[in-house]
């Protein structure tokens, strides 16, 4: 008996151990990454970027660690700002999908490698839709498109446009849905995309700075009006799915046809047979679904800043790219002509021509808002 | 069955015994008092003076708003709906299952017990997925229906009903496990009594039984009531996009509106309603304390 807990005792003590958060201190040669990314980016950077560039420069080793979401991140970049101040190692390199402007006051001092400056060799191939301020790098994108079951719709009857889609949409009821606009982006770009078309296709009327509730009453009302007159057409007569995956979930289950997703998710899905082959993809050409870029900023304190530039350059090499193309199912950051041929014709019905990329800010809110009050409770819900 | 006479206890002197129970019970009420007692006053606070440029000033703007918004009132209402029906149902389903386990002798009663513990272990959120898979459009039940030549239903998925039937599946072994307790008090004599005096089945359920176990059911329905009313993934995940429960109404108020003081407006209006509830659970356990 005495043996028995011996052992359950020891086990249990190198089980803790084992478990024990490893203490890190910066050192030479460990480049430390933080992630603001899913699951699936960071088995990406895990099995194709770590081994390629550990193989490619010995004696480096990338310490990928996940970050939760961008608050997490976010926290990690103002200890590295006080860090900045009192001169001491921030024990971060490398963040990745992070926008630099969350950090206050973190560009005005200096804390993020400036990339027009840092003398990549890369960088004038990174896509001009993509470039956003100097310290964030774009590497990978992601845009909302369609995806249809191919049994039921021919592809050549696919909507291209606007008014197709929602010509398509009416003579087909039930066999739509997109999720909640706060719940997802596959929904919330499906909305957006509403919201242009209302507004005359013109991405450019919305910014940052320019809501007002009277913009948003002129602007926002007649988009609500296009989507309340589609909710009968939809799937139940105006159910909305609560997130991208159960509208996969519903497309796959072949209880609808047509649903707006992400690209990486529905190429991942249809990659791991969540989509059967037979699942279509098309972007709307008159004006694509919105979607974003996926940025790394790179820390100027960083005890090897050197090796994450290094690391960010070769994120934008051809074969890093190809990858988030092929393993990833993203868009390159890079521009289409930097991609093989192969590739480009493979993956030319989504390549976007134009990427919409709606302002958060009070715009977000205002439709976080207006959409349930305006949209969603239309439906009797018990009907 | 005997129970020990508390008098029978050596008595401790007064004199020693008092501060140690006081200590023992310092560190839960200071945690209750921290963790629970003062959120809810500072909520409270925190919704009824708003800061102005002025200074601190007393308004009761948000509650007015909440109780004259139809969206919200509706949001209220699917919630107290929600809660009612689930509660109706558990006890439907509930009680039955604990009267057989109570009274089977049978090896199948193990087997039943440990299905309808089962729900327990199950995380709500894979639950939710299940629940479209099986009862979702195009799912398992309507497979096996097409497959008997019986007609396609309207799945419950996305509408009021979907929350409800994830909640009370979920809520059942908590229910069952509280009415069991409540039925071990009723004692086998006294139903054989009732038998021997001719008292039919659903007499001794009535008479016997029911009165006996009451408390218990009250307990269980409190409990029950008090995690469907804040529920969060179950009603957002299976439930319709409008009218929200609470739960996922608060959140969205508070994550994706950026408007905290709404927000807490919100939960304290639920908590209003929940504290009933609470008030009923403590009721019963201080007279079941009574001599």
């Amino acid at each position: 008996m005495k043996r028995r807990t011996f052992m359950i005792s020891a086990a249990g003590t190198l089980a803790g151990m084992a478990i024990l958060p490893r203490m890190s201190f910066a050192a030479e040669g460990v480049v430390d990454i933080y992630f603001t990314s899913d699951q699936n980016v960071i088995d990406f950077w895990t099995n194709v970027v770590k081994p390629r560039f550990e193989a490619a420069n010995s004696g480096v080793t990338l310490n990928l660690v996940d970050g939760g979401d961008g608050p997490g991140v976010a926290a990690i970049g103002d200890r590295a700002l006080a860090a900045l101040a009192g001169g001491a190692d921030p024990q971060a390199d490398l963040f990745e999908g992070f926008d630099s402007r969350v950090t206050v006051d973190g560009i005005a001092k200096g804390l993020y490698v400036d990339f027009e400056q840092a003398g990549l060799s890369n960088y004038s191939k990174v896509n001009p839709l993509a470039l956003d301020i100097a310290t964030n790098l774009p590497y990978r994108g992601s845009q909302v498109l369609l995806a249809y079951d191919t049994t039921k719709l021919d592809p050549a009857n696919a909507p291209k446009t606007w008014p197709d889609l929602v010509a398509w949409i009416k003579a087909n009821p039930g066999e739509f849905i997109y999720n909640r606009p706060n719940k997802g982006g596959s929904g919330g770009n499906f909305v957006r995309r509403a919201i242009y078309a209302a507004n005359g296709n013109d991405p450019s009327k919305f910014t940052v700075e320019n809501y007002t509730p009277e913009a948003d009453a002129a602007m926002l009302t007649p988009a609500w009006d296009i989507l309340k007159d589609l909710a009968p057409s939809l799937f139940e007569g105006g159910a909305y799915t609560s997130g991208n995956t159960q509208s996969l979930q519903l497309l796959g289950q072949s209880a609808v046809t047509m649903i707006p997703t992400w690209s990486d998710q529905a190429l991942s899905a249809i990659e791991q047979g969540v989509l059967p082959e037979t699942t279509g993809l098309v972007q709307l050409s008159d004006l694509g679904l919105p979607g974003g870029f996926t940025r790394l900023a790179v820390l100027s304190n960083g005890t090897n800043k050197d090796l994450a530039l290094k690391l960010v350059d070769f994120l934008l090499s051809e074969e890093i790219q190809s990858a988030v193309l092929t393993e990833l199912g993203g868009f390159p950051g890079v521009s289409w002509d930097y991609i093989s041929p192969e590739l480009r014709e493979r993956f030319a019905d989504i390549i976007p021509t134009t990427i919409p990329n709606f302002p958060s800010g009070d715009w977000e809110k205002a439709i976080n808002d207006g959409w349930y009050r305006a949209v969603a409770p239309n439906v009797d819900p018990a009907s | 069955m005997t129970t020990l006479d508390p008098g029978l206890l050596v008595p401790v002197p007064a004199e020693r015994r008092r501060p140690i129970g006081l200590l023992l019970v310092a560190i839960p009420v200071f945690l209750v008092g921290w963790l629970i007692i003062w959120p809810i006053i500072s909520a409270v606070i925190t919704t009824l003076w708003a800061q102005t440029p002025e200074g601190v000033e007393f308004s009761t703007a948000t509650y007015q708003f909440f109780f004259s918004d139809s969206y919200s009132l509706s949001n209220l209402s699917v919630t107290l709906w929600t809660t009612g029906v689930c509660a109706i149902l558990l006890l439907i389903i509930c009680l039955p299952i604990a009267l057989y386990l109570r009274f089977s002798d049978s090896k199948v009663a193990s087997y039943v017990q440990g299905l309808a513990i089962f729900p327990m272990f199950v995380p709500s959120i894979i639950l939710s997925f299940a629940f479209i898979r099986v009862l979702g459009p195009n799912g398992t039940v309507d497979l096996l229906a097409n497959a008997v030549g019986l007609p396609k239903i309207r799945s419950p998925y996305l509408t009021p009903w979907g929350p409800v039937i994830g909640l009370v599946w979920d809520n059942i072994p908590l229910t069952v496990l509280i009415l069991l307790s409540g039925l071990g008090n009723v004692s086998n004599q006294s139903i054989e009594a009732a038998r021997d005096v001719g008292a039919r089945k659903l007499q001794v359920l009535w008479y016997i039984i029911l009165p006996r176990i009451s408390n218990s059911i009250l307990v269980a329905i409190s409990f029950a009531v008090l995690g469907i009313f804040s529920s969060f993934t179950l009603p957002y995940v299976l439930g319709p996009a409008a009218p929200e429960m609470m739960g996922p109404f608060m959140q969205r108020t508070f994550r994706e509106l950026f408007d905290p003081r709404n927000a807490i407006t919100q939960a304290v209006v639920s908590f209003g309603f929940c504290i009933v509830f609470g008030l009923f659970y403590v009721r019963s356990v201080a007279r079941n304390r009574a001599p």
